[in-house]
């Protein structure tokens, strides 16, 4: 079975075509969703597929086989397909192997874990103990290995296993905290302390009154930062840049965020989305996409990487290139500090739905959920519901204040759909808006 | 094929042997076809081969979801072995039960006029550059055209303890669109997207050529004549487009009877409408919205759900009353009641939850011409582009895409961006009268952990809402 990724692309080429690309993915994943205080289901996965990429005389179709014991038929299917179709003259060509990769196993003990109820109750009890009434959330453990070749050579393996806890603590229906736990070693797993930090985020948030509309300086937590970057990094594909998808078009070497921002994609770094290569065997690495504000590059495969007259960031995907993981430099000022310097303003914790009217010039609006704080001199005066965030990606990140010193991993469910290891961010001039009755 | 139906059969009786107490299999083929023209470029076919099982299980109390797509005798053992032993570890201290609901035997499919497989993919492609061509003959600075076509074919066997069998066929078609059209600095951006069960006719049929370049005229002329949208109270009508998102977003997720019980508190929310809310007035005695899996042709067409339960019209708020909530047979028995056959799953490896399917304010009587004719001065919201709301479904915005200044019942400039930023009630309660002209888009509906973007329609007809705040 470990040879037939192999064995997909000496099929491919016999077939006539001049690149191919096949990923025989291997999942082993298992989850417990829990509401109410208790699990509601548990979700196990056995799925072995191949996602294949192939070109022949530059026409690019893309599969993912489930059936495995016909792989031939759905190859000869597919580049059926591909001559039928028509040529992308975009198309560049895949990276060149072959490559070395970092030694990375994943840690045993997740491997083997066969039961994480206890984590769930960990977590539950955690939040009920800081006066929580409900939790709700999802525990994952991980697990999918990779056996990567194409046909310039590459012939790699990845074997990727972590821990993933969210978890909401709710008083009352608009009283609500989260917290997320991520871990790619077992001993570093602490649902508990996850659950603790909903549980006190939805204490605090009691009793919320409606908020108002206005400009604030406002402290983003470390998740609702998280979504801020989310949206930074997916829109520094080259692919949503030449989509129409991104305000950061013609931006490089501009300034689109303050002096205090710095941020880079890394594949190769300790996150969730730890992987030793990208779609076309290209080792992952750190790329600056952010150095002080500066815009330093997009995302690119060896594709849209041509287009723009550079190298691929190792960032591809089975068609579009995409962010692994996104950090962002700490600064250096500590919690305290950041709230300290908060006169008359808020706290965020949490956002969903973040849709924009116009991508190019990055006009959006997202709604904060969960605890929200009105701050006056550093200390929470007030909790606030129903207000929305209503303003433009480039000019919060070029509003920019401050960042703590420490960072914290995230990933939630849609929002922050990559891991972003983020600090608290102090942000200037937020418009926040409101719903009229 | 019969393969892998015997092994749905198999699973279920395993199951049973395994100590659960109510067990179901699931086959599904899925055959997606998919592409992208980017400025006129085939930029990625995509073409798979889908299929797997999942089966779910109750024992002892707790509920269990396994899948794979290796169909082989000795991996669907494996994952019933699977569900049965995660079901039982939940240690639950209320056990789940499922409403009964009767067991059926019964084979559905969607016709096609124009089989989506006899179609060939140049044909396809064909079709969206030639499109693309006249939104590029128009002359306009595009700079960015972004078409998308999904076809998907899908085949289905469920089968349950109770002795439910069901096979089921369904051909599915989606467009969606993206344009950028610019002036200078300024640009308007639009996302439409449109669906179909049934074959390639549906393409003609929702006349996509056509809604294409009306909106890239419309973006050039709000662009070159659009002004400030006017802010304060005033009246506001509001295009098919805008009663479906709202319908979708207010009406249909608040009224999940998962979400109400806080199954998906964590991930999409919960709702500001209660347990005990049926009966709550949350709109004017004029507003009906529904969802009706059984319209014809409508993209979430179903006949029955992902439980074998079979599918009806429900009325979501009736006479601007809660009326009914979406129900599986989970959250029917939490509830003491009966499913609604509103459970739903995107594949085969994801378990089913409650959905909406078809959304969409029922049609009333007015023309377009008596909806505008009672308007002394207000705004004309026929589209919108940016949306949300927030998880208890009670703030929601809609920022307008196309939208033109009503002035004595007659519609004047358009007026850009236009700011419908309301509360649930309030929206709803602001609603007087109802138009004629029932619309569909098509949605992406997304909800669950791991997430389940799934196939929904979004429709209504014009309507008209009495002094409202607009931004």
């Amino acid at each position: 079975m470990e040879d037939l990724a192999v064995q997909i692309v000496a099929k491919a080429q016999k077939l006539g075509c001049q690149d191919a690309v096949a990923d025989l993915v291997h999942n082993r994943s298992y989850q417990i969703r829990f509401a109410q205080n208790e699990p509601v289901i548990s979700n196990r996965w056995r799925e072995s597929y191949a996602s294949v990429f192939l070109v022949h005389d530059k026409r690019v179709v893309a599969t993912d086989i489930k059936d495995l014991t016909d792989v031939d038929a759905s190859l000869e299917r597919l580049v059926k397909i591909a001559k039928a179709s028509q040529r992308n003259p975009e198309y560049a060509g895949i990276a060149k192997g072959k490559f070395r990769y970092a030694p990375f196993r994943p840690d045993p003990k997740i491997l083997a874990l066969q039961d994480g109820s206890d984590y769930v109750h960990a977590a539950i009890n955690g939040a009920l103990a800081q006066g929580a009434k409900e939790c709700a959330g999802s525990f994952w453990r991980y697990e999918d290995e990779h056996f990567l070749a194409t046909s310039n050579g590459v012939e790699a393996h990845d074997h990727r296993a972590s821990l993933y806890l969210s978890i909401r603590a709710l008083l009352s229906l608009e009283s609500s905290g989260h917290g997320i736990a991520c871990a790619t070693r077992l001993s570093q797993f602490d649902p508990e302390k996850a659950g603790r930090k909903s549980g006190r985020i939805a204490s605090l948030a009691k009793d919320p009154k409606r908020g108002q509309g206005g400009r604030y300086t406002v402290v983003f937590d470390p998740l609702i930062f998280g979504s801020l970057t989310d949206q930074v990094a997916g829109r520094l594909s080259a692919y949503a840049v030449l989509a129409g998808f991104s305000p950061y078009g013609k931006k490089i070497g501009k300034r689109v965020a303050s002096p205090a921002v710095t941020i880079w994609d890394d594949g190769s770094e300790e996150s969730l989305a730890r992987k030793k290569f990208d779609m076309e065997g290209v080792p992952t690495k750190r790329t600056p996409l952010i150095r002080k504000g500066i815009l330093k590059t997009y995302l690119h495969n060896t594709s849209t990487a041509k287009r723009f007259k550079t190298k691929t960031t190792g960032n591809a995907g089975l068609v579009a290139p995409d962010p692994h993981a996104v950090f962002v430099k700490p600064g250096d000022w500590s919690r305290d500090e950041i709230f300290s310097e908060v006169k008359d303003g808020l706290w965020l914790t949490n956002t969903w739905y973040t849709r924009y009217q116009s991508y190019v010039k990055g006009d959006l609006s997202t709604i904060p959920r969960d605890g929200i704080f009105h701050i006056r001199k550093g200390e929470v005066v007030e909790t606030w519901k129903d207000i929305r965030l209503t303003d433009n990606l480039v000019r919060l990140m070029q509003n920019v204040v401050a960042l703590s010193d420490t960072t914290e991993q995230m990933m939630w469910w849609g929002e922050v759909s990559i891991p972003n290891v983020v600090p608290y961010a102090l942000i200037k001039d937020v418009n926040i808006t409101r719903s009229a009755e | 094929m019969d393969g892998e139906y015997d092994l749905v059969d198999y699973a279920v009786q395993y199951a049973r042997q395994r100590g659960a107490t109510y067990a179901e299999a699931r086959f599904e083929r899925q055959e997606p076809e998919q592409f992208i023209l980017k400025n006129g470029t085939l930029d990625a076919l995509y073409v798979g081969a889908d299929r797997g099982i999942g089966v779910r299980v109750l024992a002892k109390g707790g509920l269990g979801f396994a899948a794979t797509n290796t169909l082989t005798k000795a991996d669907v053992k494996a994952v019933v072995d699977d569900a049965v032993k995660i079901a039982k570890a939940a240690r639950r201290k209320t056990p789940i039960t499922f409403a009964q609901e009767e067991a059926i035997t019964t084979n559905w499919s969607v016709a096609e006029d124009t089989k989506l497989s006899d179609v060939p993919v140049e044909e396809k492609i064909a079709a969206f550059q030639a499109i693309d061509q006249s939104v590029h003959d128009l002359g306009f600075k595009i700079p960015a055209r972004y078409f998308q076509l999904s076809c998907n074919r899908i085949t289905k066997y469920f089968a349950n303890s109770e002795g439910s069998r069901i096979h089921s066929y369904s051909p599915r078609l989606r467009t969606s669109f993206f344009l950028t059209v610019v002036n200078g600095a300024d640009a308007e951006q639009s996302h439409r997207e449109y669906g179909w069960s049934g074959g390639w006719e549906g393409i003609r049929e929702l006349k996509v050529a056509e809604r294409v370049t009306d909106e890239a005229r419309s973006m050039q002329r709000s662009l070159l004549e659009g002004k400030k949208s006017p802010e304060g109270k005033m009246d506001l009508v509001v295009g098919p487009q805008v009663s479906g998102i709202a319908a979708h977003e207010s009406c249909g997720h608040p009224t999940e009877a998962d979400r109400v019980l806080g199954r998906e508190a964590s991930q999409a929310g919960k709702s500001f409408i209660g347990p005990d809310g049926l009966g709550m007035k949350v709109g004017s005695d004029v507003v009906n919205v529904c969802d009706d899996p059984t319209v014809e042709h409508a993209i979430a067409f179903y006949a029955t759900d992902d439980e074998g339960v079979p599918a009806r019209r429900r009325y979501l708020y009736k006479e601007g009353r809660v009326n009914e909530f979406l129900q599986n047979r989970e959250t029917a028995s939490a509830f003491g009641t009966h499913s609604n056959g509103a459970s739903r799953a995107v594949n085969y490896n994801v378990e089913a939850i409650v959905r909406m399917a078809n959304t969409f304010v029922e049609p009333k009587d007015h023309t377009m011409e008596e909806l505008l004719d009672g308007v002394k001065f207000g705004v004309y919201m026929k589209s919108f582009m940016e949306w949300n709301i927030d998880d208890k479904r009670y703030n929601a915005k809609y920022a307008g895409r196309e939208a033109y200044l009503i002035e004595d019942g007659q519609l004047k400039h358009p007026v850009r961006r236009t700011i419908v930023e309301l509360t649930t009630p309030t929206f709803w309660s602001a609603v007087d009268a109802v138009g004629t002209d029932l619309e569909f888009e098509a949605g992406f509906c997304g909800k669950s952990d791991p997430g389940q973007a799934l196939d929904a329609s979004l429709g209504g007809p014009t309507m008209r809402l009495r002094n409202v705040y607009l931004r």
